[in-house]
C-alpha cells in the first residue's frame, strides 16, 4: 500500500509546492517508487519547481475526465526514474475534480508507487480539501509567524473532521509539524516565533525545520528542487526530513544562529 | 354548600429541627440550657420537630416531649429516617412523625445548627450544578471548530486554540491552555465558571457578562477560574 502524503497549510506562500518538490524528490533518491500529485488546479506550479513545465501534454484533469490516461499524462523525471509528476490543469478550476475520480486515480497510483505526494493548494475550500480527503499523513506546512500558525491550526482541524479517515472513522491522519524558512537570529531578537512556540500551539509532533536560504528562489527559479542543494542549509535540512520520513531519529540542525567569529567581528564581516 | 366553614391545604412551613445525638436526658438537658441561655427569647414558643436519626438506640419519647415543652418549645413532633417499628411506636404513644425530603444527615445537622443560630431558611433545594452533566471533549480544538455543550458542563482535555469556541450552559473546564474564546453559562446561569490551566483567551463570557483579552491581563498566561461576583467577572488564580 502506497504512503498517501498530503503537504497542506491553510495558507499560502508558505513553502507547499517547494517542500512537495523536495521532500517527492528526496524519497525517490532513496530508491523509493514516488508520484507527485499538483492539486492546485488552475495555479500551476509545482511542474516549474521540478523544472518539466515543458514536457505537460496531459494533466490531473484529464485523467479524471476520461480524456488520457495515467500513463499518457504522467512526467517521469529526468533526474530520477523512479519519479513521477502528474501536472495539474492551468485551465480548469478547482471544481474539475470530484471525490469519486479523485480516489479512483489514487487507487490506481497506489499499486505502482510507493508514496503520493499530494501537493495542495492554499485555502480551506474544495481544492485543499480533496487534496487531503485520502490522506493517510499531512505534513502541515507552516511559517514561524502568527497568522500561519493559525491556518494551519485551522488545517488540522479540517485534517480530523473532514478527511475520509475522519468520516469512515479510521485511524486519524498522522500530522506531521514542517517549520519553513526559519530565521534563528530573528527569533533570538524576538521577531519571529520560535520552533517551542509553534509547538506549543499545535501540539503535534516536529518533522523538520528549514532555515530561509536564499537557495530556495535560486532552486525554484532553476526547476531543480533545493533538495539537490546538498551544501545549502535548506538542502540538508530537507534531508533530514526525508530521513525522519522514513523513519530514522535524526536531530534538529540550524535552530540557533550562528555565532559570528572574532575576525567578521573585528573586520564587519 | 357553596362555602365550607373549613378547608384543608398543603403548605410548606420552615421549622426547627432539634437533632438528639444522645439518649441521656441529662446530656440533653444541659445542652439545651446552654443553648435557650444564648436567646431566650428566639427560642420562646418556637415549634421544634425532633429528630432522632443520629440516635443508634430507642429513647424514651415522652420524656423528650416533657424535656422540650419545659424549656417553652412548641413541640410538633418526630422525625428522621428511621425504621417502621420505631415510627409505629411514636404514632401509638400519640405523637406525629414528620418526614423529611432530605437523606444526607451530615449536611442536615449542619444546616439546622446554622438555622438555629441565624434563622436561615432550610428548604431542601437542589444545587444547581446537579442539573447539569459534563461533555467531555479528548483532544484539541483547533481554530475554527466550535464545541457547545447543551444542558451540560463541557471539559477538554487538550487546548482550545485561538479562533475556536466553546460553549457551555454549564461550566468550562479546559485542561490546557484556553487561547480561543470560551462563553459559559450560555442560558443565563451566573454560577457558571471557566476553569483552565493557561489563560490566554480571545474573550470569556459568564451569563452574558465577558471580558476581552486586554481585561485579563491580570493572570495572563496563568492557571485561573472565572466566575460572577455581583455581575462582574473576577478572574482568580487556581494554585
Amino acid at each position: 500500500m502506497a504512503r498517501i502524503i498530503v503537504v497542506t497549510s491553510g495558507k499560502g506562500g508558505v513553502g507547499k509546492t517547494t517542500s512537495s518538490a523536495a521532500i517527492g524528490l528526496g524519497l525517490a533518491l532513496k530508491g523509493h517508487k514516488v508520484v507527485l500529485i499538483d492539486f492546485d488546479i488552475g495555479l500551476r506550479n509545482l511542474d516549474l519547481i521540478m523544472g518539466c513545465e515543458r514536457r505537460v501534454v496531459y494533466d490531473f484533469v484529464n485523467v479524471i475526465n476520461g480524456e488520457a490516461t495515467l500513463n499518457q499524462a504522467l512526467i517521469k523525471d529526468k533526474r530520477v526514474s523512479s519519479l513521477s509528476i502528474l501536472p495539474a490543469s492551468q485551465t480548469r478550476d478547482k471544481d474539475a475534480l470530484n471525490k469519486e475520480n479523485v480516489g479512483k486515480v489514487l487507487e490506481e497510483l497506489g499499486k505502482s508507487y510507493d508514496f503520493i505526494v499530494c501537493d495542495s493548494p492554499a485555502g480551506i475550500e474544495a481544492g485543499a480539501m480533496m487534496a487531503l480527503y485520502y490522506a493517510d499523513e499531512a505534513i502541515v506546512t507552516t511559517n514561524p509567524e502568527v497568522s500561519s500558525v493559525r491556518d494551519s491550526d485551522r488545517i488540522l482541524g479540517m485534517l480530523a473532521s473532514r478527511s475520509r479517515r475522519a468520516e469512515l472513522g479510521l485511524e486519524p491522519i498522522k500530522e506531521h509539524l514542517l517549520l519553513t524558512r526559519y530565521s534563528p537570529k530573528r527569533v533570538e531578537e524576538g521577531e519571529m516565533l520560535s520552533v517551542e512556540d509553534v509547538e506549543d500551539i499545535l501540539s503535534i509532533p516536529l518533522l523538520g525545520v528549514i532555515p530561509e536560504s536564499q537557495a530556495v528562489l535560486k532552486a525554484s527559479n532553476a526547476g531543480e528542487p533545493v533538495i539537490l542543494d546538498t551544501e545549502s542549509d535548506a538542502g540538508k535540512a530537507y534531508q533530514d526530513v526525508i530521513d525522519r520520513l522514513l523513519g530514522e531519529t535524526v536531530d534538529f540542525r540550524f535552530l540557533v544562529a550562528e555565532k559570528k567569529g572574532i575576525f567578521s567581528r573585528m573586520f564587519g564581516g | 354548600m357553596a362555602d365550607a366553614s373549613i378547608e384543608f391545604k398543603g403548605t410548606s412551613f420552615t421549622l426547627s429541627v432539634l437533632h438528639l445525638k444522645t439518649s441521656t436526658l441529662a446530656d440533653i438537658r444541659a445542652d439545651l440550657v446552654k443553648k435557650v441561655a444564648q436567646a431566650p427569647d428566639f427560642f420562646y414558643l418556637v415549634p421544634v420537630v425532633v429528630s432522632i436519626e443520629q440516635l443508634d438506640c430507642s429513647v424514651d419519647y415522652q420524656a423528650v416531649k416533657t424535656l422540650i415543652e419545659e424549656f417553652n418549645f412548641t413541640f410538633v413532633g418526630f422525625t428522621g429516617s428511621v425504621d417502621k417499628e420505631q415510627r409505629k411506636l411514636i404514632r401509638e404513644l400519640g405523637f406525629s412523625f414528620v418526614n423529611t425530603t432530605r437523606v444526607d444527615t451530615s449536611k442536615k445537622a449542619a444546616i439546622a445548627e446554622e438555622a438555629l443560630a441565624t434563622e436561615t431558611k432550610v428548604t431542601p433545594a437542589i444545587p444547581e450544578c446537579n442539573l447539569y452533566t459534563d461533555k467531555v471533549h479528548r483532544g484539541q480544538i483547533r481554530s475554527g471548530q466550535q464545541l457547545y455543550a447543551k444542558d451540560q458542563n463541557l471539559v477538554v482535555i487538550g487546548s482550545v486554540s485561538a479562533g475556536a469556541e466553546v460553549i457551555a450552559d454549564g461550566n468550562i473546564h479546559v485542561y490546557g491552555s484556553l487561547r480561543g474564546r470560551a462563553i459559559a453559562g450560555a442560558k443565563g446561569h451566573h454560577k457558571a465558571q471557566i476553569y483552565c490551566q493557561n489563560l490566554e483567551a480571545e474573550l470569556v463570557s459568564i451569563n452574558g457578562n465577558y471580558w476581552l483579552s486586554e481585561s485579563m491581563e491580570q493572570h495572563w498566561g496563568s492557571p485561573v477560574y472565572i466566575h460572577l461576583t455581583d455581575s462582574e467577572l473576577t478572574s482568580s488564580k487556581l494554585i
